[in-house]
């Protein structure tokens, strides 16, 4: 589903991500951890090719899509649609004036989805919400339902694979065990290839099938999450575990 | 005695009492309030802080009412340690250090720096030319600055990254000061406080030495709390679907989202002792303690 090969990312001349090789299948949840600064968001930004102004060199294919030539059009087609991204705090992405059930309606109208009332119905009733939501401003929500109504937005498009960065940490400590497992679940019940970014290494070692582990630009270690957390073979990445409370 | 005090506090904004009836002492060892968004911990935070006057119930700062206490000698007591967001962007670290300093003894500034771990050169950089922990070891710098008794953190750490945070975690319980720490994070509060208080919906639920609430928790909420923080290798929590369920307006606040609920629920459960050292507002809290001890 996601398939990277020597992706370069350099703003002015710096190298602020370099990544050899990221692979995600569908149904696999694979992680980027690091701090910040390390390029994990960048990493992901670059997978979808919003990274306007950065010289991008490498393979990136996402979807069927080759990013760094395909043409803006091609590009906008798998955006959202095959490809969704949620963000650490969807509220801000979401028009303030709009009820969330008509901002979902309007998104699948413009990507030619039919049968708008039952994908919708069926979508909010897979990450646990009250269909209520969707007669809701913004603003009524919590910021854990607005998080789980973006990943409903990608489950009614169809998307097939999430980017998600920092999807919980603006989260209480409850909710985020619930955002994380709805996104574990759909991972499982419907091949969703999930790429996550994260800091949080005892979040990702509950999710996460794969692990790469990024330090200013580079990726220092990577490899099954189980593998890797109980036996990091890179001193930064033990510098992680040990920080952990 | 404890130099603060809280004693059948109710608070709240306008006409809406948001903290209910909170007694609680800030002690020796270190002090966690533990609670979600919207618990009423910053609000707490904030009467403990003398910005906010109780609707009913005093606060005690030692044997004085803090209505009436002399707040110049209070502020020189009790101090706050905010997000390093608080830093005004325009002025130097230094300066800003200075500022918390009587003018005699501004020299102390790179003394200050060095307590926190911070180069005394960095005095001339503002808080953009510095990283997220070097901004919260300059919050905490200032604090320091009038040799506090008692310091009142609200989430110091929540926006660094796991590595800064654990080097500021180490710094603050090396510090002589006694501490009141809020925060939603379990695992900090373990670090930090030796008696903790769980706070939902404005209401006390459980309290106790901290260690005791961790291991085995007597409050359904205490329990979703500790089981809710992601382990390295644990087991993933389920999702229920019921963790943003408002809290109900009678009974015991947190039925709708409590799994082991009951009929008897409907009646609001007093703040009760539990074995001598826990009080705990729960109808059903000997059996919430037999619970296996979680996914440790």
């Amino acid at each position: 589903m996601i398939e990277v090969r020597d992706l370069r990312v350099r703003y002015g001349g710096r190298v602020v991500a370099d990544v050899p090789e990221l692979d995600v299948a569908p149904g696999e949840c694979v992680a980027i951890v690091g701090e910040s600064g390390s390029g994990k968001s960048t990493t992901l930004m670059a997978l979808l090719g919003l990274t306007e102004g950065a010289e991008v060199s490498g393979r990136v294919r996402v979807a069927g899509v080759d990013v760094l030539t395909a043409s803006p059009a091609r590009l906008r087609a798998i955006r959202g649609a095959r490809v969704a991204l949620v963000m650490q705090s969807p509220q801000a992405a979401l028009s303030p004036t709009t009820r969330l059930g008509t901002l979902m309606r309007r998104a699948l109208k413009l990507h030619g989805v039919g049968d708008a009332e039952r994908v919708m119905a069926e979508a909010v009733e897979a990450v646990l919400l009250d269909p209520a939501i969707l007669r809701r401003y913004p603003h009524e929500v919590s910021g854990g339902q607005a998080q789980r109504f973006a990943i409903a937005l990608a489950i009614a498009l169809g998307a097939e694979a999430i980017l998600a960065d920092e999807p919980t940490s603006a989260l209480d400590v409850t909710v985020q065990a619930e955002v994380v497992a709805v996104l574990r679940e759909l991972c499982a019940a419907r091949g969703l290839a999930l790429l996550l970014v994260s800091h949080d290494l005892a979040l990702v070692s509950t999710i996460a099938h794969r692990v790469l582990v990024m330090r200013d630009g580079e990726v220092v270690e990577s490899g099954p999450a189980a593998r890797v957390l109980a036996e990091p073979s890179h001193p930064y990445t033990r510098e992680l575990l040990e920080a952990l409370p | 005695m404890s130099l603060l005090r809280a004693e059948r506090v109710t608070l709240g904004y306008g006409r809406t009492p948001v903290v209910h009836d909170v007694t609680l002492d800030i002690v020796e060892g270190g002090v966690g309030l533990i609670g979600e968004s919207g618990s009423g911990k910053t609000t707490l935070a904030r009467a403990f802080l003398g910005l906010l006057t109780p609707m009913s119930g005093n606060i005690w700062y030692g044997n004085q009412n803090l209505k009436k206490a002399d707040m110049r000698r209070f502020r020189g007591d009790v101090q706050p340690v905010f997000q390093a967001e608080a830093l005004d962007p325009r002025m130097r670290a230094g300066a800003s250090v200075a500022e918390a300093l009587p003018r005699h003894a501004r020299h102390r500034v790179p003394e200050l720096l060095e307590q926190v771990g911070l180069d005394p050169a960095l005095a001339d950089r503002r808080p953009h030319q510095l990283s997220g922990g070097q901004r919260q070891r300059v919050v905490i710098a200032r604090a320091l600055a009038v040799n506090p008794r008692l310091l009142i953190l609200d989430e110091p750490t929540s926006a660094l990254d796991v590595t800064v945070q654990a080097k500021i975690l180490d710094l603050l319980a090396g510090l002589p000061a006694g501490r009141l720490l809020i925060t939603h994070n379990l695992a900090v509060v373990g670090r930090l406080c030796r008696t903790s208080h769980v706070l939902f919906a404005g209401r006390v639920v459980e309290s106790g030495p901290t260690a005791d609430l961790l291991d085995r928790p007597a409050h359904p909420y205490t329990l979703a709390l500790r089981d809710a923080v992601p382990r390295l290798g644990g087991e993933p929590p389920a999702a229920r679907g019921r963790a943003e369920a408002r809290p109900a307006r009678t009974g015991c606040p947190f039925r709708l989202r409590c799994p082991m609920a009951v009929a008897e629920c409907e009646s609001a459960p007093a703040l009760r002792d539990l074995d001598g050292r826990r009080r705990v507002a729960c109808h059903r809290a000997e059996e919430v303690l037999r619970e296996p001890s979680g996914r440790r």
